[in-house]
């Protein structure tokens, strides 16, 4: 190739490649979701007596997730998701066996949220949680992008 | 004008062409339909495609109506319990078939050169029929196919590198919802027909290039190539296989019509949960080994599979009067049947 065919391709192929650059990118832009900041806001969930001491109840935060809120003292109380860490399946409560028990992949955790049994990597997630006197305050998520 | 030369003059075809095109030698094992596996699929495919289009007419991707709307398909429309149990029926003969198709490719060193390529467009095929059937019931939105969603995309989110950014692509944001059907929906009726359609034809365009594996059995070594024509011989064979399949597919949809589980609940997994047959021995897998490994064995598996005849050959060099492939074949089949019988026989 001549020096001057080499250049004459090069001021072509240079605007022609930085456009094709900018539409893949833009339209991998498009389909990727964009991620929105997640929000939390204090929320009421319950009153302390509403449970004696190693009790639970269910409890759904503001995107519509099941929780499980666990008194575990006089004072304290933790809020344990019911989403196996695995896959993301949803626990159920096995009162009879004390566990959690995941049906997709058989993943077991103890009433703390720990891993007991299975794939799971790691125990529940759990949530940020207030008492305040006799009332108990959850950290829920707002909105989901 | 007539008819005829009209229609020969604005659409010019070489007659010679043609009758050279359709009267393709066949090799003659392939008279019996057991070693011509790899056209059921291919019928399957264009069964799907008919009875899809059809179904597109009244299905919903919208999570609140899509579980309705395929109710209404099955219980209100006219034979809708056939199309869907037709569509149904024909998407698990066509894995089953398709499965079959590529043991017996495998087992018979079909991939070999110069058939390397061809072995590695069908294994991308196989994937992409198994990512059809996962789309596919995803959409009916009843508890398996929203915890198939769930699950899968997960999966997908514990690949190594790219995964945050595939969970999130395929789901449409942090939840399954709308923007997941909707594109589910998109892969399903649109982006996997358009790509699979195509990869078909460049399959089918390099098995009638490079001629199909002549096989020769104990006792016919040294005997002449012997071949059949494929039109009308094989054709017929071919036809008539078609009509019992397609007799087949009727019966299976009448007295086994799809059944329709609860509709989808993001806060409740079934007790009992299990994913279509196809995917029981990943399932299983899963089950016994960390995520780690659950994501990366499968995907080992697949690329395994799709460089496979450079594999075959590396033992072949390596070990040159044993017979590793079929061994290393062997083992991979009995391991992925025990995977799925163990799970079929699973309670949990």
């Amino acid at each position: 190739m001549k020096r001057k065919d080499f250049i004459t391709s090069l001021f072509a192929f240079i605007p022609l490649g930085t456009g094709f650059a900018g539409i893949t990118f833009m339209g991998a832009r498009f389909i990727t979701p964009r991620k929105s900041e997640k929000l939390y806001r204090k929320i009421f969930a319950m009153n302390l007596d509403d449970i004696e001491v190693n009790e639970s109840k269910p409890f759904f935060d503001l995107t519509g997730r099941e929780l499980v809120l666990v008194r575990t003292g006089e004072n304290d109380v933790r809020a344990i998701s019911t989403t196996c860490t695995h896959l993301g399946c949803k626990v159920h409560w096995e009162a009879d066996k004390n566990i959690f028990f995941c049906p997709c992949h058989n993943g077991v955790f103890s009433p703390e949220g720990a891993v007991i049994e299975g794939p799971p990597p790691r125990p529940l997630d759990t949530y940020r949680v207030q008492v305040e006197g006799k009332v108990v305050y959850l950290y829920s998520q707002i909105a989901e992008s | 004008m007539s008819l005829t030369s009209w229609l020969k003059k604005s659409f010019p075809v070489d007659d010679e062409a043609l009758a050279e095109m359709s009267s393709e030698p066949i090799p003659n094992h392939l008279k019996k339909w057991w070693w011509a596996l790899g056209g059921t699929p291919a019928y399957m495919f264009v069964v799907q495609l008919v009875t899809g289009f059809m179904l597109i007419f009244y299905y919903v991707p919208d999570p609140n109506q899509a579980y309705e709307s395929v109710q209404h398909i099955s219980e209100s429309v006219s034979f809708g319990w056939l199309i869907r149990g037709v569509h149904r029926w024909s998407a698990n003969i066509m894995i089953a078939s398709l499965i079959l198709h590529m043991m017996r490719v495998f087992f018979t060193k079909s991939y070999r050169a110069p058939r390397e390529l061809n072995w590695m467009f069908g294994v991308i095929l196989f994937v992409i029929m198994l990512v059809f059937g996962f789309t596919g019931y995803s959409l009916v939105y009843e508890q398996m196919s929203y915890w198939a969603m769930q699950v899968g995309t997960e999966i997908a989110g514990a690949t190594p590198l790219i995964g945050p950014w595939l969970a999130d692509f395929l789901k449409g944001g942090d939840m399954i919802g709308q923007n997941t059907l909707t594109r589910f929906y998109a892969f399903h009726v649109m982006i996997l027909p358009v790509v699979s359609m195509m990869l078909i034809a460049v399959h089918v365009y390099l098995i009638r290039t490079l001629g199909v594996t002549d096989l020769r059995f104990k006792g016919e070594e040294k005997k002449d190539k012997k071949t059949f024509p494929f039109w009308p011989d094989h054709a017929t064979t071919e036809f008539v296989m078609v009509s019992i399949i397609m007799l087949m597919l009727v019966i299976l949809a009448l007295v086994f019509p799809p059944h329709l589980g609860a509709p989808a609940d993001p806060n409740n997994t079934p007790l009992h949960i299990k994913p279509e047959w196809y995917f029981y021995p990943v399932f299983r897998w899963l089950k016994i080994t960390n995520l780690t490994w659950g994501v990366i064995g499968p995907m080992v598996f697949l690329v395994l599979l799709f460089f496979w005849p450079f594999v075959d050959r590396f033992f072949e060099k390596l070990f040159p009067k044993k017979d590793v492939a079929f061994w290393i074949g062997v083992i991979g089949a009995l391991t992925i049947t025990i995977f799925l019988v163990w799970e079929t026989l699973a309670a949990h």
